[in-house]
């Protein structure tokens, strides 16, 4: 590859200077396959020269909002950020916050929180396989990632009452116990995935075109990925066995969790791996699922709080707290909650005064981890190039600009 | 009575002229056209969703599968403002796809409908229609130029690159077809066949699918659809069209599929033999191009898009010189057609 060195600044006038070979090329924000941000591309003919993501179309404060807001309350703040991903981006949270509050989940808990994570998991990685392929141009491939979602929203609904934002984990366990139906419905639905995941081997994994858009297209070594701080798929696709659910939060420790390894680090091998995840994360449930432990699904500590009136609500799975759930008071402190979402690894740094309101909160998406890997990647590639590594590095815009 | 000799004398015009204006303007031209585009869109669509778990268009016409849809759409277009960038080369801007369209349409004076429905009989209409069919993408590059858009210029580019890469191919296995039959005239290449009872796509398949494949690839269809190229450059060369004159751009391409998906029922499908009578072999004609067109835009639910480098080596080192061979091989077939 040619590379162009570009003089310091003249980025806006790189189309019509003389002598000079390079095209600035905007993409987005109005652009069919830009999502919520703009990149703007350096061509040197149809090669790629740099890549300048210009992010925060979508900002809209989270971290701020925070801050004024009682804590469990902010959970509902914070799924915003990825409400196909909810219940992943809302655990870590709960988790931190429940140290902080010295409370133990009661061990279902632990397993339903565990169950949906993998459940929004299976969503976000169908979603995020949609996307790819509808980039590619391979338009059944989109319509069948998203009318397959729909299965693992409607499991999703089943365990929680909402489709997308459940805000299901709480301090100190969940909102509503498993529904006898879902283990059925479960079963339907794993079947169901199984054999579609083999006929999307058949139409676009091991589809001839796909394939030469994605083999050897936007390949990071494993070394280069832990440099740059890649997350998620994209870093285990490099052969890095790290994922976040190895610390064994919710009831991972328990169920003898193994990440899907890849080794090219190539988009198709990201592709790959997403794919394999979502056969994992089926699994998963299923093992969750029998050995789900008996019990109550909230800590004593807040199950004794509620009134009188509405007890009977617990006899049937359901929880009705009381207004000083608001009210809750954490020792002053400072706390990390790390969890593994779809795209990967989500970090919160908690800072508490003591107060109902969090001092500080401080998230760090995967998405904004793996903003850097459209430079990177895409440096050296033909413009056609782009949109097969956005697709496969899957990256989301609201996600990242939090 | 034959109607068009009626009308012929009802109109006091020669015959010959009325065939020039019927022929590009009614079957198979335009008027066939609007029709089959209206179908073939539709059905493409219906298709589409059929594989991907939806309905497609439905309620613009419910009780007939929303197959109005694109007839609503183009209502639409008529009366949407069409909009000239302030950069833009006005004149060229505004000609080019009406040229274009205009130009892709005079293909159908060479190109018969059926026995007898022609425009003009010459014995050299099969290169002439194909002369007349390349001139379009100079047209779409004008388009691209004109517009002063990054991404129109990107997509005049493809534009040229898939002009070139594709005709080769395209033009090397149409002659191939010709040497076979020993006849660049539509008329006496059905004849042929009609006479030996051996159609072309079984005297030489490779040629047939070449041109296939390479006719997907001029008409932008998927797995080749560079020239729109969405998930890139927008809507490429088309990018800045608005109104009716979008809808000019996006049949352009459905038009040169019907074009090309004629000749070829022509060349290899033993066009309307076995029937002679102009009515019947016209349907029979008309059906077969149908057929052809619904699978080529099947293909959209199916592959995706190949990457530009990858097409052109494709069709440079494999089916250019796969081209040349089936036109060679041509030549040891010609004898199944010669005259005794």
């Amino acid at each position: 590859m040619a590379l162009v060195q570009l003089p310091g600044m003249v980025g806006r006038e790189l189309g019509s200077s003389e002598g000079l070979r390079v095209v600035e090329l905007n993409i987005g924000a109005q652009h069919p396959a830009s999502g919520h941000m703009r990149l703007i591309v350096y061509l040197d003919g149809d090669v790629i020269v740099r890549v300048d993501p210009d992010i925060g179309y979508v900002h809209r404060t989270v971290e701020k909002l925070a801050e004024g807001r009682e804590y469990v309350r902010i959970i509902s703040l914070v799924e915003r950020m990825t409400i196909i991903d909810a219940c992943n981006v809302t655990l870590p949270y709960v988790e931190a916050v429940e140290r902080l509050l010295g409370v133990e989940p009661p061990p279902r808990a632990r397993y339903l929180r565990t169950i949906l994570c993998e459940v929004n998991r299976i969503a976000s990685h169908l979603y995020g396989l949609g996307i790819g392929g509808i980039f590619l141009n391979h338009s059944t491939m989109y319509m069948w990632a998203f009318g397959d979602r729909e299965v693992f929203i409607h499991l999703a609904s089943l365990l929680t009452g909402s489709r997308l934002t459940h805000t299901y984990p709480v301090f100190g366990g969940v909102r509503r116990d498993l529904p006898q139906v879902f283990r059925e419905e479960f079963e339907k639905a794993k079947r169901y995935m199984l054999r579609r995941l083999r006929e999307y081997d058949k139409v676009f994994f091991n589809n001839p075109v796909i394939r030469g858009r994605l083999e050897g297209v936007g390949v990071m070594t494993a070394k280069q990925a832990v440099a740059l701080g890649a997350t998620g798929p994209n870093l285990r696709a490099s052969g890095v066995r790290y994922d976040a659910r190895m610390t064994g939060y919710a009831a991972y420790g328990e169920l003898d969790f193994e990440p899907v390894v890849g080794s090219e680090g190539d988009a198709l091998e990201r592709v790959w791996v997403r794919l394999r995840e979502i056969e994992a994360s089926l699994e998963l449930i299923d093992r969750a699922l029998r050995g789900l432990p008996e019990g109550p699904f909230m800590a004593e500590k807040f199950t004794k709080t509620v009134p009188p009136a509405v007890r009977h609500w617990l006899g049937k799975g359901r929880l009705k707290l009381p207004g000083s759930y608001v009210r809750l008071k954490t020792r002053p402190g400072e706390v990390l909650g790390r969890g593994e979402m779809g795209r990967g690894e989500i970090t919160y740094y908690l800072v508490s005064d003591g107060g109902m309101k969090p001092y500080r909160l401080r998230i760090v998406t995967p998405s904004a981890r793996n903003v850097v890997l459209f430079d990177a990647l895409a440096r050296g590639h033909t413009l056609m190039d782009l949109p097969a590594i956005y697709g496969s590095i899957d990256y989301f815009p609201p996600e990242a600009d939090r | 009575m034959d109607p068009l000799a009626w009308l012929a004398s009802a109109l006091g015009l020669p015959r010959w002229a009325l065939r020039a204006v019927a022929a590009p303007l009614v079957y198979p031209g335009l008027l066939t056209f609007m029709a089959v585009a209206l179908f073939v869109i539709w059905a493409e669509r219906k298709m589409a969703a059929r594989v991907q778990m939806r309905v497609g268009p439905l309620y613009v016409s419910r009780r007939l599968g929303g197959a109005l849809q694109l007839l609503a759409d183009g209502i639409r277009f008529a009366f949407q403002e069409i909009i000239v960038p302030v950069g833009a080369e006005k004149w060229s801007f505004i000609l080019s796809p009406i040229l274009a369209f205009t130009v892709a349409s005079l293909a159908f004076t060479m190109v018969p409908g059926g026995p007898g429905v022609y425009g003009f009989r010459s014995s050299l209409s099969l290169i002439a229609a194909y002369a007349i069919l390349s001139l379009v993408p100079i047209l779409v590059i004008i388009m691209g130029w004109a517009s002063n858009n990054k991404f129109t210029y990107i997509g005049a580019g493809r534009e040229a690159l898939v002009a070139v890469t594709g005709e080769a191919t395209l033009l090397a296995s149409m002659l191939a077809a010709a040497m076979m039959y020993g006849s660049m005239d539509f008329v006496s290449i059905v004849e042929e066949q009609a006479r030996s009872h051996v159609p072309g796509i079984v005297a030489n398949p490779v040629a047939a699918l070449l041109f296939f494949i390479a006719a997907l690839l001029v008409t932008d269809r998927v797995p080749f659809d560079l020239v729109m190229g969405e998930q890139e450059i927008v809507q490429g060369p088309y990018t800045e069209y608005t109104g009716i004159l979008y809808a000019l751009v996006m049949a352009l391409d459905y038009l040169k599929l019907y074009v090309l998906m004629l000749m070829f029922t022509h060349l290899f499908l033993a066009g309307w033999a076995p029937f002679s009578d102009p009515l019947l072999g016209s349907v029979w004609v008309f059906a077969k191009t149908l057929a052809l067109m619904l699978f080529a835009v099947f293909l959209r639910s199916v592959y995706g898009r190949m990457r530009l480098d990858q097409v052109a080596s494709m069709f440079w080192s494999r089916l250019f010189p796969l081209a040349l061979t089936a036109f060679a091989l041509s030549a040891l077939i010609h004898p199944v057609y010669a005259q005794p």
